[in-house]
């Protein structure tokens, strides 16, 4: 290498590392804080990722009107996943490497936010997921990862031991969601109907956008199982509803709960009776101070709007978020550091949000928040969910399914 | 006493029926013009939610049967205009690629847009026979189905009628097998494109509120129904009708025959895998010309 070659290189180095310094030294001045939230805005889980938007608005919202944290502006760098791996991991990315982000939040896909959940370790970024149900998120290990919702068998729970103490069928069978969320669920039930000795008639499954379901329904209508479990979106389940009427299939239907929102009671009306799932629901747990505060507020934001299950949880994901901020002090623009001490914050979060008291174990798991079990009832003509498990906070009877010709609503 | 394989089979016959409305849209366009459209599932959507807005406004019977024609006049309408500002100037030019981009670009700014517009949330066309169903000894279905089956029947005998036994329709035919024979023996192909982009568009308009009454509405809803018309319109022979409702009979029976015979996890794979095995077979389909478009 030649003498003047290396002054060169050194001149760049200087110069680069000028600006790197320079760079860290303006962000600390006073700019907003930046998160990120990923989500399918776009796309047919788009309704889905509209209602997390909302929620995790309202929170940024609320913390803005109070002065932000340490005086400055909480700033939400959206980022839209489209439901696709691939997608989610290169917006993720951006996030980080680009926007400067603190800490994403957010993520509505299992499969997205597995790939999400090994850049953000990779880059040592803390990922809090607000949604995405696979346990798998949290079991490998990864020190970044957080869930600040229930994972698919905490989600379960309750539906498993109503099932085993008691409904107690002897006949099920399954239409599932063809990802990692319908998958994992039937995990979790398949196992549950080996335990309690329920014959397993049928593994059917479905693929997000798909429209007809008449092959499916005829197929288990023909089976007859006393419980049919089905988890899967607004969409693909409002349909199968209907086409369950249609067909002329009676079966106790019981999913996971997402579907349960506003635009699945509007579609089916009173063809919604009698399904199951279980729920998380802010307006259901009208009780609570805490939630009857968070659904004021969101009502009054977005005129009038019912919140749902994931404006709930993408609003409590927002909150742990910025409480850790808080906690771990004012970020100071050098951004490895300010992300390793929020990280740290996040392992001793305990903060009363709408799906109650949120604390992680080691893996980053949430540990306090379990669902109760629902189900849609008809009360004066128009869908309601009632929770009949567990009895403490029951405020409904269960109701066992009625032939389609029989239902006087 | 219902049979499952019956059962099947008028399921399969019932989806395919709704999938022969749109796909016969698209077989005509691309038979006279040449030319692929793939937003044609996307001007169903348009439909749809045209019919989202009149049975707001209409309700019962009048407002739906009312919806129908508005949604393929409507649609009708914004396929002239479509046609007379994008794709034709695009037609002159000597490859398929512009047209093709077109209308990949306007099945992305139609989708994105209703989304801006209408919003994401999904909602249902009101069934006019609130999704009562009747149980014809051998299967069960609900009398929308029975009805969308009717009447996609009757709209494709209509517009059989209307292409032999009309001298427009006549005229769609000829330019559609020689449009420069056709223009030399005193046809107004100009004319022509117009009209058979309106037709197939106004098919696929009315196409898209049945789909609507029967699943659901929402932007994204057009993507499948143009996938589906293409493996129909493809696997019939592109430009023939006779092939687009054969193959449409075809894919709805074969879906449902194979997702429950089959495996039900390879059941949206199943058009493919008989499209794959008719383009090895026979490549121009199974009523195409012997010669295929270039």
């Amino acid at each position: 290498m030649s003498r003047k070659n290396a002054l060169r290189n050194v001149i760049a180095f200087i110069v680069c590392a000028g600006f790197l310094f320079c760079g860290s030294h303006l962000m600390a001045a006073g700019d907003p804080i930046k998160i990120g939230f990923s989500g399918p805005f776009t796309g047919s889980l788009a309704f889905n990722g509209g209602e997390m938007k909302k929620g995790a608005q309202l929170a940024v919202d609320q913390i803005n009107s109070k002065g932000g944290l340490f005086g400055r502006k909480v700033e939400v760098v959206w980022g839209d996943d489209e439901a696709k791996p691939e997608v989610g991991v290169a917006v993720v990315k951006k996030m980080i490497t680009r926007d400067d982000v603190l800490v994403v939040g957010g993520g509505y896909n299992s499969s997205v936010m597995i790939a999400v959940s090994d850049v953000c370790s990779q880059e040592k970024t803390p990922l809090v997921v607000a949604v995405a149900i696979t346990p798998t998120l949290t079991e490998r290990g990864l020190d970044y990862v957080y869930r600040t919702s229930p994972n698919s068998p905490q989600f379960l729970m309750g539906a498993c031991q109503w099932l085993e103490k008691e409904r107690k069928p002897k006949t099920v069978a399954f239409l599932m969601e063809n990802t990692d969320y319908g998958r994992d669920g039937e995990k979790i039930y398949s196992a549950l109907a080996k335990k309690i000795g329920a014959k397993e008639l049928a593994h059917l499954y479905f693929e997000i956008g798909d429209t007809d379901f008449t092959t499916q329904l005829s197929k288990l209508k023909n089976l007859n199982p006393e419980i049919t479990f089905c988890i899967g979106s607004t969409t693909e389940q409002a349909l199968i509803q209907k086409q369950s009427k249609e067909l002329g299939y009676v079966s106790q239907w019981l999913g996971a709960g997402g579907h349960f929102t506003e635009a699945f009671f509007n579609m089916l009306g009173t063809t919604s009776a009698y399904c199951m799932g279980v729920s998380l629901e802010p307006t259901l747990a009208m009780k609570d101070p805490v939630v009857a505060d968070f659904v004021k507020q969101y009502e009054a934001k977005y005129n009038g709007a019912r919140p749902g299950i994931f404006s709930g949880q993408a609003y409590d994901n927002v909150m742990v978020i910025l409480d850790a901020i808080k906690r771990a002090g004012n970020p100071t623009g050098k951004l490895a550091a300010d992300r390793d001490s929020i990280n740290k914050a996040l392992k001793s979060t305990s903060i009363k949000l709408t799906q109650g008291t949120i604390k992680f174990d080691k893996t980053g798991q949430v540990v306090t928040v379990f669902p109760y079990v629902v189900q849609t009832q008809i009360v004066n003509g128009k869908p309601e969910l009632n929770i009949i498990y567990p009895p403490e906070k029951a405020t409904g009877t269960y109701q066992k399914p009625l032939p389609w010709n029989q239902r006087k609503f | 006493m219902e049979s499952l394989f019956l059962q099947q089979i008028a399921n399969g016959l019932i989806v395919g029926s709704i999938y022969c409305l749109i796909a016969i849209g698209l077989t005509m366009i691309f038979g006279v013009m040449n030319l692929s459209n793939f937003a044609h599932g996307d001007f169903s959507m348009l439909g749809a939610y045209f019919a989202i807005y009149t049975t707001a406004y209409l309700s019962g019977w009048f407002g739906w049967i009312s919806s129908m024609f508005i949604a393929a006049i409507g649609v009708g309408i914004i396929g002239y205009f479509v046609e007379r500002t994008m794709f034709r100037p695009l037609m002159k030019r000597p490859t398929d690629i512009d047209v093709i981009m077109l209308s990949i670009a306007l099945f992305i700014i139609l989708e994105n847009g209703a989304q801006l517009i209408f919003g994401a949330t999904p909602q249902m066309v009101v069934d006019p026979f609130q999704s009562a169903s009747i149980n014809l000894f051998l299967f069960q279905t609900s009398y929308i189905r029975i009805f969308s089956f009717v009447l996609a029947i009757l709209i494709i005998i209509a517009l059989q009628v209307f292409l032999t036994k009309t001298k427009v329709g006549v005229g769609i035919r000829a330019a559609s097998q020689n449009s420069k024979a056709s223009m030399l023996m005193g046809i107004n192909v100009s004319f022509i494109y117009s009209l058979t982009f309106i037709i197939g568009s106004a098919l696929a308009g009315l196409g898209g509120v049945l789909y609507g009454t029967i699943f659901a509405v929402y932007p994204t809803m057009g993507a499948m129904p143009t996938l589906k018309a293409f493996v129909i319109t493809i696997m019939g022979g592109m430009g023939s009708i006779r092939g687009a409702i054969v193959g449409g009979i075809i894919l709805g029976v074969a879906e449902t025959l194979g997702g429950s015979y089959l495996s039900m996890q390879y059941k949206n794979s199943i058009g493919f895998i008989i499209l794959i095995l008719v383009l090895l077979t026979i490549p121009q389909g199974l009523f195409g010309r012997g010669k295929r478009h270039a």
